[in-house]
């Protein structure tokens, strides 16, 4: 009996190959990338564009909803205040909870203006002075918070001496911006 | 007949190609750098004015202060649970009536904000040809109590868009915005 060929060999790569293909292995087999540098070149852009350099400066809870809005006024780091239908928190702190007397009239919370009466002169003591940058607020409300608790919120501040107050939004693209 | 191609127009004719595989690997080096840097939501804020009803409720000190002549021909954008007015020195006329949209299942009122859009440019422009002297940024919602913060801030951009971009709030009993604005309406309040 001969020994078998290197063609028949059942368990060696290559069976099944023809004798073309075997001669062509050492060709230089080159994968076409133009259409995934294509590809890439979009991704990139796209995320560059998305790319912020200052990060992600504010925390943005699980626990609300933020109202969507043409305001391009970029958010500054300040001290944040959090508002849904349960609970009020002062800089990741829950200070004050919603019940139904909280909605029933419209004067600033005395929790709420005593915490950021402290956060105030802790400021004061720290810096010696306040600036007017100190002196602003961001608020961060749920969609469906009713007026009146945003209104003895936004009293609360102006009482503990925020006299800025902002409202938080997600930017919506299109349309005019203010 | 024709002559066989020399060695040199073989050579000129052969297909040149660019190794990409440099460029691939800095993309593939750069997008997971991107995507850790890429903020998909924009947090922006809507900076709030002082106003009246504001510092009545903390401070007091904004009630006492003599109000500037753009302070007393602001508008007013009047939001009740039934319908919107935008309301100045001259008058208050209608927006729109509230509707009921369904949102994640619960029923919330809104209001047609194209319209008031429409109506506080109109006011804007009036305003304007009245008084040229005067630069008219100030705008006032006047909500009830009940009025959802989403919906306050559709208006807010609906009036930053028709160029009243400083906004703010005050909030008012529910009968006593409804009486108030059945007395300038015309209408009898029930």
């Amino acid at each position: 009996m001969s020994a078998p060929t290197k063609r028949h060999l059942p368990l060696l790569l290559g069976y099944n190959k023809t004798k073309a293909s075997i001669r062509g292995k050492r060709r230089k087999v080159e994968v076409q990338l133009t259409s995934m540098i294509d590809m890439f070149t979009i991704l990139v852009v796209f995320l560059l564009e998305a790319f912020s350099a200052d990060g992600q400066i504010v925390t943005l809870s699980d626990a609300l909803t933020l109202p969507k809005s043409h305001a391009s006024t970029p958010v500054k780091l300040k001290l944040e205040i959090q508002v849904n239908e349960q609970v009020i928190v002062v800089d990741g702190d829950p200070v004050v909870e919603v019940s139904p007397e909280l909605l029933s009239t419209g004067n600033s919370i005395p929790a709420l203006v005593s915490r950021l009466r402290e956060h105030m002169e802790y400021n004061r003591r720290l810096r010696g002075t306040l600036t007017e940058e100190d002196v602003k607020i961001n608020i961060q409300g749920d969609i469906s918070i009713p007026a009146i608790l945003l209104q003895r919120v936004m009293a609360s501040c102006s009482e503990a001496g925020f006299a800025t107050q902002n409202l938080e939004v997600i930017k919506q693209e299109g349309g005019g911006g203010h | 007949m024709a002559q066989a191609a020399s060695g040199r127009s073989r050579r000129l004719r052969k297909p040149e190609m660019l190794d990409l595989l440099p460029v691939m690997n800095l993309f593939c080096c750069m997008i997971p750098f991107l995507l850790l840097g890429a903020s998909f939501l924009q947090v922006t804020v809507i900076t709030m004015s002082q106003t009246e009803g504001i510092g009545a409720a903390g401070s007091g000190a904004v009630a006492n202060l003599a109000r500037s002549e753009e302070d007393r021909l602001q508008p007013k954008i009047i939001m009740t649970d039934q319908e919107m007015f935008i309301g100045t020195v001259a008058g208050t006329a209608h927006v729109c009536f509230a509707r009921m949209e369904s949102l994640r299942g619960q029923q919330v009122v809104t209001f047609d904000f194209d319209s008031l859009k429409a109506k506080a440019t109109e006011v804007h422009h009036l305003l304007e040809e009245a008084y040229p002297q005067i630069d008219f940024h100030k705008v006032t919602i006047l909500t009830v109590e009940s009025t959802r913060y989403e919906n306050i801030v559709n208006a807010i951009d609906a009036c930053a868009a028709a160029g009243f971009d400083q906004p703010g709030l005050q909030v008012a009993p529910s009968a006593a915005v409804e009486s108030a604005t059945a007395s300038v309406t015309g209408r009898s309040s029930s």
